[in-house]
């Protein structure tokens, strides 16, 4: 079974996954015309001031001295201050305040995919051609088709400016306080009790949970209809149809897990589409997470920012793949460390 | 010598045509009707986006505000839709309706505009996908080819490619060299290219190894020619479905990424720019056709796409047709 | 597991190949790297220019091989039945691709540290 060196082996792999993700992000900043001691001075700034900066930065150095020091500070999570945030806030810090709202969001949205996703994948592939099958087949089909940004404006205009049911944007009515605990501020209203609170909270993020939740379940339902149908058609399957009512429905349960093994491991994959969609999510419900401050960064030029996010969407990436494995590996028996 | 390169040329020709129409993939894929709607919607497509191009855009500016509005009368703005029951019922009704889809805050025609962004998006989508598909092809064929190093390098860089996620690989390209539409599409044939360089591969690989191409590689002809005349017929099914399906892929992207602001600019009439403009200023004030129109043409473009290479995927793929009793 | 002395002498060999892999291309991306930094310093607009894009295309380089290795080390599985989902199947394996990685991250890293040691060299100049 899953060992603890097992997962011990692939934490360490974190360290070549970041070193060379940081390596790029620098190969490819410095191989960029773009001047950053430039943005921080400002367009109109005096050559003098941009050298001054230029000076401050070590951007004079040269480049393998300015390597070293880079990953000296990826290492003690030091990316720098951002140029923009309030004034040249440390990246970590800034990175620490936006990351949990968009945690919250893409994994209650994984989680919708997931609880939806699969049973539905199932159903169609066991009644293939039926009525079902049609219908959650062109259900999925439509569900990865249209645009999170067409579909997240269509559910605010139905549900909260015509119907008002749910708010249009934001985390939490200004009414309520924010208890900032581990940051996921549904957990942390029901973490101090605050019970009105926490409907709020969940009032807020119905909607952008959903709009995400509909894309991993299109996504998770498609793969699993083609597993499951993958499986069903091997030749015990078969015979065991062929027996009865009572062996169907044991081999049903062998092939589900069976058909499972493989979209599992797609799921930690497909993370990062939908780390891309919460980008989006956040943009159309206006909320404050990493998704926004990464479009900001962008439009201003803070590299620092762009630098951190993008690590840090690695780490995630990452981290979230490495849960898949340890899935994985109490999955498949094959496995066995 | 030259009279025969020309027979065996025609006939490997009239092969490729045959052996398409004798092949069950055409006729599987005619008779899915989910299939055939996506044609019919891509058809439609392209019929509005040449007739936006090259008749409608007479008497627009490139931002597609009327140049002579004396006809219409100074357009209001943020006129709602024909049928509407908000904004400005008085002027348009039945039988009368310059406006269908409403008009934005700057009183263009949005119908116009959304018209004209199908152009856009075919124009677009073409060009990322045409530039990934010869990518792919090439880099797939010469990694089938030469085999060995040559294969390792390219497909290695290809699979690592792969599992980069789109639009943020899009977004972190876009970063660096600053945010416009060609560094938008650079960025998406670098994302899309992989695919194609698969497909190519695995079916280059397949020739390469029937014993016909050894033959005539013993009989002396030289490399591009086998490429050229064994190894591309046999995987144009293939790649035909990775571009289909891609193409929907490229413009739901790139429309992403002008929505977020990386792509076309502000004041295009592309779908994207628009839903972003529309979302940004008009959704919580009521003026919901703004943004409703360009993202329904998006989406049903996008399906469209979607249900054609689904439906040659199916077509394509022994297992699939297969049913289970 | 099984006995230890046997799998460290098996260690002991995977190392040795590893090294002599690693070793093989870095050389090749010493001298790869050593001819761009010459030819850019000749073309271009002086040794800081030349020697930080030199290094910087060394450092893409081996960043772009660190990630694949490890990549494919952690997601093979992963790879592999996502290749069959959308239907690009191929005769990718784990090692394969580890050992191509491994490679370019060798020629790299080979190409980094040539052009630093030559960057000061021309720089003490």
């Amino acid at each position: 079974m899953t060992s603890k060196r097992f997962i011990l082996k692939r934490l360490l792999l974190l360290v070549p996954v970041l070193l060379g993700v940081a390596t790029l992000v620098f190969a490819i900043l410095h191989l960029s015309p773009g001047n950053p001691a430039r943005v921080i001075a400002g367009a109109r700034a005096s050559e003098a001031f941009v050298q001054r900066i230029e000076n401050d930065l070590g951007l004079n150095d040269p480049i393998w001295i300015q390597y070293g020091r880079f990953l000296g500070d990826v290492v003690t999570f030091d990316f720098g201050r951002s140029y923009t945030v309030r004034q040249g806030t440390p990246v970590s810090t800034v990175l620490q305040t936006f990351f949990p709202t968009t945690l919250e969001l893409a994994l209650l949205g994984q989680l919708f995919g997931i609880l939806i996703g699969l049973p539905l994948g199932v159903l169609s592939a066991v009644k293939q051609d039926s009525l079902t099958d049609h219908f959650t087949r062109i259900g999925a089909l439509a569900g990865i088709s249209v645009p999170i940004f067409w579909s997240g404006p269509l559910l605010i205009m139905l549900f909260a400016v015509q119907l008002d049911l749910v708010p249009t944007s934001g985390r939490l009515g200004v009414a309520y306080d924010n208890p900032e605990i581990t940051g996921l501020i549904t957990v942390d209203t029901l973490l101090v009790g605050d019970i009105p609170a926490f409907v709020d909270a969940a009032q807020h993020l119905a909607l952008p949970a959903l709009v995400i939740g509909i894309y991993a379940t299109a996504l998770i339902s498609r793969m699993m209809r083609s597993s499951m149908l993958e499986v069903i058609r091997q030749d015990y399957m078969r015979t065991a149809r062929a027996k009865g009512q009572g062996a169907k429905i044991t081999v049903m349960k062998h092939g589900f897990r069976n058909a499972l093994i493989p979209v599992v491991t797609i799921i930690g994959i497909q993370f990062g589409s939908l780390l891309g969609g919460a980008v989006l999510t956040e943009t159309v419900f206006n909320i404050r997470g990493i998704g926004t401050l990464l479009v900001e960064a962008i439009q201003s030029g803070d590299y620092p920012v762009v630098q951190g996010t993008v690590l840090l969407f690695a780490l995630l990436f990452t981290l979230v793949n490495l849960g898949v494995d340890i899935t994985y590996s109490y999955l498949d028996p094959r496995i066995d460390q | 010598m030259s009279t025969e390169t020309t027979s065996e040329e025609h006939t490997s020709e009239r092969g490729l045509v045959d052996r398409l129409f004798a092949s069950p993939f055409l006729t599987d894929l005619l008779s899915n009707r989910l299939a055939l709607i996506g044609l019919g919607i891509i058809g439609m497509l392209v019929v509005v986006a040449l007739y936006a191009r090259f008749v409608m855009i007479g008497g627009l500016t490139p931002d597609l505000t009327p140049i002579v509005s004396s006809k219409l009368g100074t357009a209001p703005s943020m006129q709602g839709p024909c049928g509407s029951s908000k904004v400005g019922q008085s002027i348009q009704n039945a039988g009368n309706c310059p406006y269908p889809f409403g008009t934005d805050i700057q009183a263009r025609n949005i119908f116009d505009r959304v018209l004209y962004g199908s152009w856009l998006a075919l124009k677009w989508g073409t060009v990322t996908v045409g530039i990934s598909t010869v990518l792919g092809v090439g880099l797939g064929t010469l990694a089938a080819y030469y085999g060995d190093v040559t294969d390792n390098v390219i497909m290695r860089t290809m699979d690592v490619l792969l599992a980069f996620p789109s639009l943020l690989l899009a977004l972190a390209l876009v970063a660096i060299f600053g945010p416009s539409l060609t560094n938008a599409v650079i960025a998406l044939v670098l994302v899309y290219t992989p695919r194609f360089a698969r497909v190519v591969r695995g079916a280059a690989l397949k020739v390469l190894e029937d014993e016909y191409v050894d033959a005539t590689v013993a009989l002396g002809a030289t490399d591009p020619r086998i490429l050229v005349k064994h190894v591309l017929p046999n995987s144009l099914a293939p790649i035909t479905v990775q571009s289909t399906l891609n193409f929907g892929l490229a413009i739901i992207d790139l429309a992403a990424l002008s929505f977020l602001g990386f792509g076309a600019q502000a004041g295009t009439p592309s779908w994207g720019a628009m839903l972003s403009e529309g979302v940004n200023y008009g959704l919580l004030s009521g003026q919901w056709w703004w943004s409703f129109f360009p993202g329904l043409f998006l989406a049903v473009t996008v399906l469209g796409f979607n249900l054609l290479g689904d439906g040659m995927r199916d077509a394509l793929d022994p297992r699939m047709r297969e049913t289970v009793d | 597991m099984t006995d230890t002395s046997d799998s460290t002498a098996a260690f002991r060999r995977y190392l040795r190949a590893s090294a002599r892999l690693l070793a093989g291309s870095a050389l090749v991306g010493g001298a790869l790297g050593t001819a761009v930094y010459l030819a850019l310093l000749v073309v271009g607009d002086g040794p800081r220019p030349a020697s930080t894009t030199a290094f910087a295309l060394g450092a893409l380089v081996f960043g772009f091989g660190t990630l694949g290795w490890s990549g494919s080390v952690f997601l093979g599985e992963s790879v592999e039945s996502a290749q069959r989902f959308l239907d690009t199947e191929s005769n990718w394996t784990e090692a394969g691709s580890r050992r191509a990685m491994a490679r370019l991250a060798g020629a790299g890293a080979g190409a980094m540290v040539a052009v630093a040691l030559l960057g000061s060299v021309v720089g003490a100049l």
